[in-house]
């Protein structure tokens, strides 16, 4: 988080960089089976972000090691493109990676049943091919499309957006500049259905009415992704 | 959550009833996972529903079909999970001295011991008798609750698959595939001249002469191909 | 990568397809099946290709880094190719180090690329001795159902072809320039399946056949790159057939290639 207040990007009408008032949302558009050997697949193009995930399962879990008795474990792998950043990325070990892979397995063990299957494993597959803010949001997003499409059952899908602030500003859905040079960033992971959260992180600034304004914003904004995901699984497969 | 039934594929187009097909004739609806689907009093779940707070909830994405009291869901991807007596057409993947490992397409392997194979063998000769990559159609026997299961060659015209081909078919376009009271199928056996067996995993042997043969793949194709484009898929 | 299990009955189907001049899924023995190209598709990328071939499915995104060039090649850039298959292509690829099968589709897919010479790496000198421009093709499948080979090296081709020099960005100049590729190297891949060879075999075929050879031709019908895979052997003239088909084919597809890149 930059707290790099000088640079301006909201201006005097309220308009954002990118043109967007401060409580809209970037476009979204979702459309699933779009990995043909997967069990389950969805692609999210969310403002210039593009991820795909795929989804097999449930297997048999290997190595024994990760196995549980008592229900199945999702194997969530998240991971950006070489090409998905202006600068190139290089493929292998990425810290940061492995922990938004952490975190959304965390998110969505939390609906999916997984006790019907003991001792299997589901494997998640997100892939950042375009990235451009939010892109953790995204991916547990796509996840979240694709688990539906694979027939795995879960108690309600996870929509996830980020709010922020930028110039003192509390905006919704940051993109890249508001993201990099912006004052806080509070990405959540919502049950549609009940408003429970699956998902929470947070850095930078807010005041208690600043952070009660962006948490709403994401809440607003799920409802609007929600349907664009609904929509998705409903209109059949690209 | 309660383990109401299973998504089979004998049940799912094809309805026990003796007046026919339930939901012909009236769009189903579509639901994603999450989505309400009316109060839980009077009602019960059924595959794929979960009841919280008095409420029935959708946990599949697939389609809402209500036999009698009972709400529940007919997927519209779905993983095979095994139940005991049900027909399935798996290949060896491997063995040990007394076992063989098939492939069911089922999350966990099948086991199939000597004792319910397809022959006897001196202790070791498991592959012998039957080897890997080899296909067999078999019988579940029992399923344990973490759904690994055993199979058995044991029982009527169970036995190794030595010719023809096998086709996957999703297991929700097996209903359509059979027919009602297996007339489609019934009609797919006398166009190609061929024996056809459908498994209760999606699996299909279909054994005869190569043009026959062929000629079920192509409609068995055409069945899946009109199925997504219909609509029927989705 | 997992190993998947070969069922003999698949084989023996093969084998009888084969015998009877067809192929599982009603294709003919040189046929492929439908390829579509985009290019231009991934933004964050200088230049940048998506192919689909049937239901395999793959990207190529070249990126452009500067580079100290080699003392004893002051002039001279580079140009590396990556490939990445990772698990989301399909259930038998794991997680985990690159295996042997996909470094092998790497290489050899470099290997078209590098020895036609399109790109010609003493032409990407910046400041002679100081800095020059390294060309990075990656290479990146979402979907694996055969034919990983030919999809790839189409991709690529088809991402260099449309990449532009960032010079604008680095401020070098006024304006990016199209990156200098002087030809489209193209491969065209074969399976022995049911004891012949057969063009873009998809991945039954792949699980049921045998060896394969990739042969990459340039503008001129100059052949740049052969690769022989798994183990069998072929004849003389069963490698004859091949290049003749190969002949016509390459063509095709350097014309598809060129054709997307006029219409963008």
């Amino acid at each position: 988080m930059g707290g790099y207040g000088d640079i301006q990007m909201i201006d005097e009408n309220g308009l954002r960089v990118d043109g967007r008032g401060p409580g809209d949302l970037r476009p979204v558009s979702i459309e699933t089976g779009v990995i043909p050997v997967a069990d389950g697949s969805a692609r999210v193009i969310w403002g210039t972000n593009h991820a795909v995930a795929a989804v097999y399962g449930p297997m048999e879990a290997h190595p024994r090691k990760i196995q549980r008795q008592d229900r199945a474990v999702l194997d969530v792998r998240y991971n950006m493109a070489p090409f998905s950043t202006p600068d190139r990325m290089r493929p292998g070990f990425n810290r940061r990676s492995r922990e938004i892979g952490k975190v959304t397995a965390d998110a969505l063990e939390s609906v999916v049943l997984l006790e019907m299957y003991p001792r299997s494993k589901i494997r998640v597959e997100i892939e950042i091919l375009t990235a451009e803010a939010g892109t953790r949001c995204v991916g547990l997003t796509a996840a979240s499309v694709a688990l539906a499409h694979a027939g795995i059952p879960m108690t309600d899908m996870v929509v996830s957006v980020a709010s922020g602030k930028i110039n003192d500003v509390v905006v919704c859905d940051l993109n890249k500049e508001e993201d990099n040079y912006g004052d806080a960033d509070l990405p959540m992971g919502i049950l549609p259905n009940s408003g429970e959260l699956v998902f929470l992180q947070m850095d930078g600034d807010l005041s208690p009415a600043e952070f009660q304004e962006a948490w709403d914003y994401n809440m607003e904004a799920a409802m609007v992704v929600h349907q664009i995901m609904v929509d998705a699984l409903k209109g059949g497969d690209a | 959550m309660k383990d109401g039934r299973v998504a089979r594929p004998d049940n799912m187009s094809v309805s026990n009833d003796a007046d026919g097909p339930r939901n012909i004739g009236r769009a189903s609806l579509l639901v994603a996972p999450g989505e309400d689907l009316g109060e839980s009093e009077g009602h019960e779940a059924g595959h794929g529903v979960l009841e919280l707070d008095g409420r029935l909830r959708a946990t599949k994405h697939g389609r809402v079909n209500e036999n009698g009291t009972e709400i529940a869901i007919e997927p519209l991807r779905t993983a095979y999970i095994p139940r005991p007596s049900d027909l399935v057409i798996g290949y060896v993947e491997g063995c040990t001295n007394n076992i063989w490992f098939i492939d069911i397409g089922a999350p966990f392997n099948a086991i199939l011991p000597m004792s319910l194979g397809p022959g006897k063998a001196a202790f070791g000769g498991t592959r012998s008798l039957m080897d890997i990559g080899e296909a067999v159609l078999c019988r579940v026997q029992e399923v344990e609750e973490t759904h690994s299961s055993v199979v058995t060659m044991k029982g009527m015209g169970l036995r190794k698959i030595r010719s023809g081909n096998i086709e996957q078919v999703d297991p929700h376009l097996l209903g359509r595939l059979i027919g009602k009271g297996g007339k489609a199928l019934r009609q797919l056996k006398e166009d190609t001249d061929c024996r056809i067996i459908v498994a209760d995993n999606g699996r299909v042997w279909i054994d005869g002469e190569f043009d026959g043969i062929v000629a079920a793949r192509n409609q068995i194709n055409a069945m899946s191909d009109d199925a997504k484009s219909t609509g029927v898929d989705a | 990568m997992g190993i998947p299990l070969v069922p003999q009955l698949l084989r023996a189907h093969l084998a009888e397809l084969a015998e009877n001049d067809q192929r599982h899924d009603g294709r003919a023995r040189w046929e492929s099946r439908d390829t579509e190209l985009e290019i231009g598709i991934l933004r964050n990328a200088e230049g940048s290709a998506k192919v689909r071939m049937g239901d395999t499915i793959v990207y190529a995104g070249v990126k452009f880094q500067i580079m100290t060039p080699y003392p004893d090649r002051p002039n001279q850039g580079g140009l590396m190719c990556s490939a990445e298959i990772r698990p989301v292509a399909g259930r038998n690829w794991e997680p985990g180090p690159p295996s042997p099968e996909s470094i092998e589709l790497g290489r050899v897919v470099d290997r078209g690329i590098r020895e036609s010479g399109c790109i010609d790496v003493d032409n990407l000198c910046i400041i002679p001795g100081e800095k020059a421009w390294q060309v990075i093709l990656d290479l990146f499948a979402i979907s694996d159902d055969g034919n990983l080979f030919d999809a790839f090296a189409l991709a690529g081709i088809a991402a260099l072809n449309s990449a532009m020099l960032p010079e604008a960005r680095f401020e070098m100049s006024d304006s990016d320039r199209p990156l200098p590729v002087s030809k489209t190297p193209i491969m065209c891949s074969y399976h022995k399946v049911g004891g012949r060879f057969v063009y873009d075999a998809d991945g039954k075929e792949e699980l049921g056949g045998d060896e394969r050879i990739h042969i990459t031709l340039g503008d001129d019908g100059h052949v740049h790159s052969l690769q022989k895979g798994l183990k069998g052997i072929f004849t003389e003239n069963e490698f004859a057939e091949i290049m003749e088909h190969a002949q016509s084919r390459c063509k095709e597809l350097r014309e598809l290639v060129l054709e997307t890149e006029e219409a963008d």
